[in-house]
Parts: C-alpha cells; sequence; structure tokens
C-alpha cells in the first residue's frame, strides 16, 4: 500500500514465487540448450541460446495471458496472480537476451547501424513467404519494456489504474505481433511440425480461458433485476444469500457493488479496489477489513478507507435491512465516506 | 533507407533526452509529484528510472505543472459520488 515506495515489498510468498520461476527459466534455458546441441550438432551456442531465450518468452507469455482467466475460473489459482508483475518482467527479459543475441548475430557486423539494419535488410513486405518478421518482433519487445518499465506501484499510482491498465492491456497487441514474428520467421524455414502444432494449441488455450471467463462475467454486469423501494434503495439480495466475511457483487450506478456480511453486520463498497482495480467482493474480512484478493490491499467495510497510514479509499453506499433483505441504495458516497452497517 | 535512418534518429533522440530528464526526476522530482516517494531507497529509483525515460514529456509535465499527488483515478461510482458532492456545495 502506498505509504512510502520500496523497491519491492518482499515477502515469504513473493521470494518463492520469483525463486519458483527463476529455477523454472534456469532449467528450460539448460534442457533447451543441451538437447538442442544434441539433436542440432552444428548449430552454434549463440543459435541455440537465441532460440532457447525466444521460447522461453514465448512460452511465459502464454502462461501469463492464461493466469488472469484462470483466475477468474478458478480463484484457488490467485496467489499465481499476485506477483504476475515479476513474471512479466522476466518474461521481458528473456526476450530482451533474444533481442540483443539476434541483433549481434545477424545485424551487428555491417556499416549500418544495427537498429537500422533490422528495418531495411528485409522490405519484402509483399511476400507471405519472405516477409520481414525481424520488425515485429522490435514492436512487441518495445511494447514489452513500455510495461516492465512501468511495472512498479509507483506508475499505478501515478498514471492512475485505468489508465495503466489500458496501457497493460497492450500486451494482447504484443502476442499478436510475437504470434506474427514466430509464424513469418521461424515457421518458415522450420520443417518439424511440432513448434506450429505447440504454438497452435497455445493460442487455442489462451483464447478459450479468455473467452470462457468473459462468458461467466456476463451475468455479473449484466444491470440489475432487482426492485427499487420508494425512497430509491436496491433490494439486492436476502442477508442468508451473503456467506460470512464475505460479499454479494450487484451491479448498480453503472458499475459492481461488493456488499459485505460481517460481525452482524452489512455494509456496502465500490467493487474496484484504488491499487490495481482488483475486484474487493472476491476478497474477504480479514483482520476487520475488506481484503482485496489481487495483492491484500485493504478498507474498513463501514468506511471504505485504508486504515492509516495508508490513504486508498474507495465510495460507499447506504445500506439497510428490511424483513431480512438487504436494501441498498445506488448512490454512492464520496470515497472514505464512513457510513452506519446495517445490523441483523 | 531514409525513413527508417530518420525513425530510428528520432527514438534516439527522444531516448537521449529522456536520459537526461529521468537522471533528475528520479533523484529531485518524483519527492514533488509524489509525496510516497519522498526518502524512498535507491534502488527504487532506479526501478522507476526506465519508466521516466520512457514516458518523459508526461512526468516533465506534471512536474512542471506543480502537481504535489498523484491523480485519483475515475470510474462510474466515483464520478457519480463527486457530481453528488458538488450538488449539495
Amino acid at each position: 500500500m502506498s505509504h512510502v515506495y520500496t523497491s519491492v515489498g518482499w515477502n515469504r510468498q513473493k521470494k518463492i514465487y520469483d525463486s519458483t520461476l527463476a529455477v523454472g527459466i534456469a532449467v528450460y534455458l539448460g534442457l533447451f540448450v543441451g538437447i538442442g546441441s544434441v539433436v542440432h550438432p552444428n548449430a552454434t551456442i549463440e543459435t541455440l541460446l537465441i532460440r532457447g531465450f525466444g521460447t522461453c518468452a514465448l512460452l511465459m507469455l502464454h502462461i501469463i495471458l492464461s493466469i488472469g482467466p484462470l483466475c477468474r475460473l478458478v480463484p484457488r489459482l490467485l496467489p499465481l496472480l499476485y506477483n504476475r508483475r515479476h513474471f512479466g518482467v522476466m518474461m521481458f527479459l528473456m526476450a530482451l537476451a533474444h533481442g540483443a543475441f539476434s541483433l549481434i548475430q545477424f545485424h551487428a557486423l555491417g556499416e549500418l547501424n544495427p537498429l537500422v539494419s533490422v528495418l531495411v535488410s528485409n522490405c519484402r513486405y509483399d511476400s507471405l513467404r519472405n516477409f520481414p518478421f525481424q520488425p515485429l518482433g522490435l514492436v512487441a519487445l518495445l511494447i514489452l519494456f513500455l510495461m516492465a518499465a512501468t511495472s512498479h506501484d509507483f506508475w499505478l499510482a501515478n498514471l492512475t489504474a485505468p489508465i495503466w491498465k489500458r496501457l497493460h492491456m497492450l500486451v494482447y497487441v504484443a502476442y499478436g505481433l510475437i504470434v506474427a514474428h514466430v509464424v513469418l520467421g521461424v515457421l518458415q524455414s522450420e520443417t518439424n511440425p511440432l513448434l506450429a502444432v505447440t504454438l497452435g494449441v497455445g493460442m487455442v488455450v489462451v483464447l478459450g480461458l479468455h473467452l470462457l471467463a468473459a462468458w461467466r462475467e456476463r451475468a455479473l454486469d449484466a444491470p440489475s433485476d432487482a426492485t427499487s423501494s420508494a425512497d430509491g434503495f436496491v433490494d439486492v439480495c436476502a442477508v442468508e444469500e451473503i456467506k460470512l466475511n464475505c460479499a454479494k457483487i450487484v451491479t448498480l450506478g453503472g458499475e459492481r457493488v461488493a456488499v459485505f456480511k460481517y460481525d452482524g453486520k452489512v455494509s456496502a463498497l465500490s467493487n474496484v479496489c484504488q491499487h490495481q482495480n482488483g475486484p474487493l467482493g472476491e476478497g474477504r474480512i480479514i483482520d476487520g477489513c475488506v481484503t482485496c484478493p489481487w495483492h491484500g490491499y485493504q478498507y474498513l467495510p463501514d468506511s471504505g478507507a485504508s486504515p492509516p497510514p495508508f490513504a486508498e479509499k474507495v465510495p460507499t453506499f447506504n445500506v439497510k435491512i428490511v424483513n431480512g433483505r438487504v436494501l441498498v441504495d445506488p448512490k454512492p458516497n464520496a470515497p472514505g465516506t464512513r457510513v452506519e452497517p446495517a445490523k441483523f | 533507407m531514409v525513413f527508417a535512418h530518420w525513425v530510428i534518429n528520432l527514438a534516439m533522440a527522444y531516448a537521449a533526452l529522456g536520459f537526461a530528464f529521468a537522471i533528475a526526476f528520479v533523484f529531485y522530482g518524483v519527492g514533488r509529484i509524489d509525496p510516497a516517494a519522498k526518502g524512498s531507497p535507491l534502488m527504487f529509483r532506479l526501478l522507476i528510472f526506465p519508466g521516466a525515460v520512457a514516458l518523459w514529456p508526461l512526468l516533465l509535465n506534471r512536474w512542471w505543472s506543480g502537481h504535489t499527488s498523484p491523480p485519483v483515478e475515475q470510474n462510474a461510482h466515483r464520478k457519480s459520488a463527486n457530481s453528488v458532492k458538488e450538488a449539495k456545495s
């Protein structure tokens, strides 16, 4: 949370996450170069490393893109989401190593600026078979750089979460460019169908998970069919429908609202965490605070304010209970406004 | 060929300006536009350095305009809450 920035807020989970990633990358590269040198005895170590870094980054990108929808579908996988930004930065470093080695091996030995050479060494844009695939990889690498460079919470706070998220949605543009880079480049000269089949399976998995998660989410964003009372309060559910220390999520006022039940009380606050717009209603009440399931940001349920010294605030909603039904005023209060919880 | 040179030279000039700006920003400017960055460790400043190189026009604008805290996001609930607050005042 945003009291004072540190470089990395290390904790046990992050250390385990990053160590696992580092070991996984080292094992992958070791196996790739080891097996590659046996299967392709004429390949140089530079070529094997270029391919190893490239395929490693491609594999990591598929995993990263799958984590979001997987966590929507299977909430117990949320720990994978917790440190996904480190995953992304490591993936960028693999892609950077792939690009740097390629630049040195294929473009640094002439008189041209190597980056200019990438753009002009092949200009056959009218040929699918000989399409210049390297500029596609360069543009994708620039996008991945922008994302890695803005991964710290400082950028989330200073760009604001919605703009930061839009910026990081460029990962899908990068993914498209990388797929084209691979399909137009490696696959044209590769006779073994393994890479083509693997890439195809990866694309189907990523696309399928996104479609499935979007289909599941659609129901949540449907306009509420709940009835309004004379004073404008909306009947959202019965008190028993909400599990203790959990929330019922409803869409009111054009955005999702999380209605929490705890300690014999009910409070409602905007579902959108100020940190990274995580779904507060999918979190739990822990130590008396609504805790975002993505990164653990916390808010007091009655005021929507983070406990001191933190400064995050989300809008709150007036709530009342009538005949065992929870009624919520769809007009939000200013972020951090304390609202008396409804008691049952 | 000429166009490719022009694109790369433009990108290099942008990055060089960004590099010079980022040095001043991470040591002097960052604490002025975001109080949570005041007294932050050197490693934090190094981590935001590449982003400052990339997004220097945005940061320069915020620093130059005298913003002393990060902007607050707007979504449907926040906009609605603000409009109610303004109507009351």
